[in-house]
């Protein structure tokens, strides 16, 4: 059966310490914006950390939530791009195709998470920070949208090395740059179509829900965190 | 070339002209009417008025429309791309651009029917005088048989003819 | 007829082509400095990046959309004149005619510039032609930016040959009249036309097929302009009235557009006989109209949101009625609906300068509604924690001051190389009162307004 690659994030073990983010730069070889560039909302965090506060001092509860690229179903996304660059893979994920990128950013304004970032500037890494670079990733150009692909460079990894041993995909084996970083397992990324998968269990928990849900984009990441229970909730 | 035709200030004795020219025998094929603006409410000037030109306009426009519904589908299903869950080729979105297609058929279409029938862009050596441009309306036959009686046909009230 | 009728007609509206006065070289140098200025900028932002401009996470879409559309919505003026005007035979607008497909073509061809503009890897624009290209992959025809391409491309080459064709009688008028190097150009534009019986009636039946050809054409842009917005899910972009509304709006725009051209033609070139304050009531009279008809859509898409009272449309609600584009929507209201209601409701108001004035806050006005249309509602998205805020960079603000420019200086070109009201049109429809015996009294006296005024004293 095909691989549909579903993460679920649990907000309640969700610290906000931004490893993931960390990891996630260094692993796709995103460009790092001068704090001139940054004051103007050129930043290019595939995956931020949301931070929500609630409360008056000193009673204040912080909560934090992973936001990254949801690999819609229904991706709004996806429809709008005139060249293809923005289309769905045979594994259910939201490709985006550097190459045919021309740069108009309807995708970018049709995405409800705001989860697609734009290379306003040829990205530059002054020596010797190009030896940093993970040579599995393309360098983006000047003009071209990308935003978190569920690190697709390990997946065809470990799919081409499954095949190469004739095997199938151990659960847990193959990680995301930001699940692999994540100090407290809030992170889990697996195959929501193996039903074994951790994920696949998580993505039925009671716990879990999805943002912006009523949209009808059918995102692929789970939330989970402890729900308040109501009177109402019983019958 | 051989032509004789008069030079007239108003479409009323124009229209007389051309009538004179009918009686002493010609057909309307072989008389020529020239003027600077189209004269709708007089007789002469629904000489050559039937044309098939909507027809082609209608026909090409249906031409565009079917070429562009199968153009679209056979490219669409060369590689099919799934994007945000739509079919690969939705019939909605496509009739926007089959619409646009079809349209821009008739349009081509008239203009090309117009610059054939009207026969531009011509490289001259027909029968014309600039004095058309001040208003004059030019009635005459080209290569005429017998140059005498037409002179006497075209020559109302101190009208000029002129030969070449 | 008589001979003398024709000859000033003739006479006045081709003495631009012949004689040149110190203004239009003003005006060609001023225009084309600003122009070039332009395009430095564009080259400027195609070296270094399109992050020169002032687009951001997340609104990606700025200055340049808003001038897409806006452009695209000023180009609405020919067709309604030109081809509506036509079709039901009003002879008023003989004289006004070619300017407004003039500001249609030249309109569209700026207007079609920004989608080239505002991308991010220009060069690859081609890519949205659909060619067998050696990828194997055509252009997303589910895309509405492909539906633009063809929609616009449509609509510029039906402008083009409609505003061509009624030139060529025209152009040959002026290769009679003139020697040398002109004969031969305009003899070559005007394609050996002579004026046989033939050539008029193929010419009336084409312009008659392309006026009912362009009209849908015309509302199909602007409506495929729209989707541009409704078809992503954006709160207050995915409604379903934003087609009938930017035509609306698009049309609106144009008259305005038209106005100011019709009254700057009138002074430049001294056709103060020709472009009669009764042509300029009447455009009045649509602008009013246009204007009742947009304050109908903006109330009707405003309440109904007001009403639905869903979080996320209501952010971008309250952030144009009083938040931080507040100042810029009541700014909008007043040109747009405000003024010209005053201006043009009363017959004391709506003489040429109120009907510029009221033009100029509309065209203002119409700005201020694309800009609102398109910033807020993408610096209010769905997720509060993502908003964000936009502000214009010199180098977009250059490139739209030339776009300004240019539309000046294309307009300046055009009216001394081609006679700017159609003379064969004009003399056509002052034909059909004066010697038509059984013309009504009152088609006589409406069709009148169309001939030169009485007396004959104009003269180069």
């Amino acid at each position: 059966m095909a691989y549909r690659w579903g993460m679920a994030i649990d907000l309640d073990k969700c610290t906000g310490c931004e490893a993931c983010v960390t990891a996630c730069h260094a692993e796709n070889n995103i460009p790092s914006v001068a704090p001139e560039q940054a004051g103007r909302g050129r930043a290019m965090h595939w995956l931020r950390v949301e931070r929500y506060y609630e409360g008056d001092f000193p009673n204040v509860r912080v909560k934090f939530r992973p936001v990254l690229c949801q690999q819609c179903d229904n991706a709004p996304c996806e429809a709008v791009c005139p060249t293809y660059a923005s289309h769905q893979n045979e594994d259910g994920l939201n490709a985006q195709v550097y190459n045919r990128c021309i740069g108009t950013r309807y995708c970018a304004n049709a995405c409800p998470y705001n989860v697609r970032f734009f290379n306003f500037f040829n990205p530059e890494w002054p020596k010797p920070l190009h030896l940093q670079l993970n040579p599995d990733v393309s360098i983006r150009e000047v003009g071209v949208m990308e935003k978190c692909t569920f690190c697709i460079q390990r997946i065809k990894a470990a799919k081409t090395a499954a095949k190469a041993e004739n095997r199938a995909m151990v659960d847990g084996a193959l990680q995301t740059a930001c699940s692999q970083a994540c100090p407290t397992t809030a992170i889990v990324f697996g195959d929501l179509n193996d039903p074994n998968s951790r994920v696949a269990r998580l993505a039925h928990s009671p716990r879990g829900t999805k943002l912006l849900e009523d949209l009808g984009a059918e995102p692929k990441i789970t939330y989970l965190q402890k729900q308040p229970w109501h009177e109402s909730d019983a019958y | 070339m051989n032509a004789i035709y008069g030079l007239y200030s108003d479409p009323t004795t124009a229209q007389q002209a051309l009538d004179n020219l009918r009686s002493a025998g010609l057909s309307d094929a072989e008389i020529t009417v020239i003027s600077s603006e189209p004269f709708e409410h007089f007789e002469f000037g629904h000489r050559d008025a039937k044309t098939a030109m909507p027809w082609i306009a209608a026909a090409a426009g249906l031409f565009g429309l079917v070429t562009t519904y199968y153009l679209l589908g056979l490219s669409q299903m060369s590689w099919p791309l799934k994007t945000s869950g739509m079919p690969i080729a939705p019939l909605w979105t496509n009739l926007i651009i089959i619409f646009e297609m079809t349209m821009l058929s008739a349009i081509l279409a008239t203009v090309i029917t117009l610059l054939v029938t009207a026969g531009l862009p011509s490289r001259g050596g027909k029968l014309y005088d600039p004095e058309v441009s001040d208003g004059y309306i030019l009635v005459g036959v080209e290569n005429p048989s017998d140059a005498g009686s037409l002179e006497r046909a075209l020559a109302i009230d101190g009208a000029r003819v002129k030969k070449t | 007829m008589n001979r003398t009728l024709t000859r000033p007609i003739a006479d006045d509206l081709i003495r631009p082509l012949f004689q040149t006065s110190v203004w239009f070289y003003a005006i060609v140098l001023a225009a084309g400095t600003v122009v070039a200025c332009g395009l430095a900028a564009w080259l400027y932002q195609m070296w270094n990046g399109i992050g020169v401009a002032g687009i951001r996470w997340p609104v990606f879409w700025g200055f340049y959309l808003v001038n897409f559309v806006f452009w695209i919505g000023i180009s609405h003026a020919g067709t309604l004149i030109s081809a509506i005007l036509r079709l039901v035979d009003a002879g008023w607008r003989r004289p006004v005619t070619r300017c407004a497909e003039v500001i249609t073509v030249f309109a569209l061809m700026i207007g079609a510039m920004f989608p080239i503009i505002h991308l991010g890897r220009p060069w690859l624009a081609f890519w949205l032609f659909p060619y067998p290209s050696e990828r194997e992959i055509w252009p997303n025809f589910r895309s509405p930016l492909a539906w633009d391409f063809f929609a616009i491309n449509t609509y510029l080459t039906g402008s083009v040959l409609f505003l061509f064709l009624p030139m060529i009688p025209d152009f040959a008028l002026v290769r009679d009249r003139s020697t040398g190097w002109r004969r031969r150009v305009y003899g070559a534009l005007a394609l050996g036309w002579r004026g046989t019986t033939r050539q008029w009636n193929r010419l009336e039946s084409a312009m008659q097929i392309m006026a009912i050809a362009i009209l849908p054409v015309a509302v199909s842009v602007h409506t495929i302009v729209s989707f541009d917005f409704s078809m992503a899910n954006v709160p207050m972009w995915h409604s379903t009235i934003f087609g009938p509304y930017f035509v609306a709006g698009a049309i609106f725009s144009g008259i305005a557009a038209l106005i100011i051209a019709m009254a700057v033609l009138r002074k430049t070139l001294r056709l103060e006989n020709y472009l009669l304050p009764l042509h300029f009531e009447n455009l009045g009279k649509l602008l009013l109209l246009m204007s009742i008809l947009w304050a109908y859509f903006v109330f009707a898409e405003r309440l109904t949101v007001w009403y639905g009272n869903e979080p996320h449309e209501m952010a971008v609600f309250w952030a144009t009625q009083r938040g931080e584009f507040a100042p810029l929507y009541w700014t909008m209201v007043v040109c747009n609906f405000v003024i010209p209601f005053v201006l043009l409701s009363n017959v004391y108001t709506r003489t040429i300068t109120g009907c510029v004035v009221a033009s100029f806050g509309v065209v203002i006005g119409m700005w201020l509604e694309r800009f609102l249309i398109i910033v807020p509602s993408l610096a209010h998205k769905q997720l509060p924690y993502s908003w964000g805020t936009y502000g214009p960079r010199p180098v977009e603000i250059t490139i739209m001051a030339a776009t300004f420019a240019a539309m000046v200086l294309l307009y300046a070109l055009f009216s001394k190389f081609v006679p700017i009201i159609s003379i064969w049109e004009l003399k056509a429809g002052q034909l059909s009162t004066s010697t038509h015996p059984s013309a009504h009294a009152s088609q006589a006296s409406h069709d009148s307004h169309s001939l030169r005024a009485a007396a004959p004293e104009v003269r180069p």
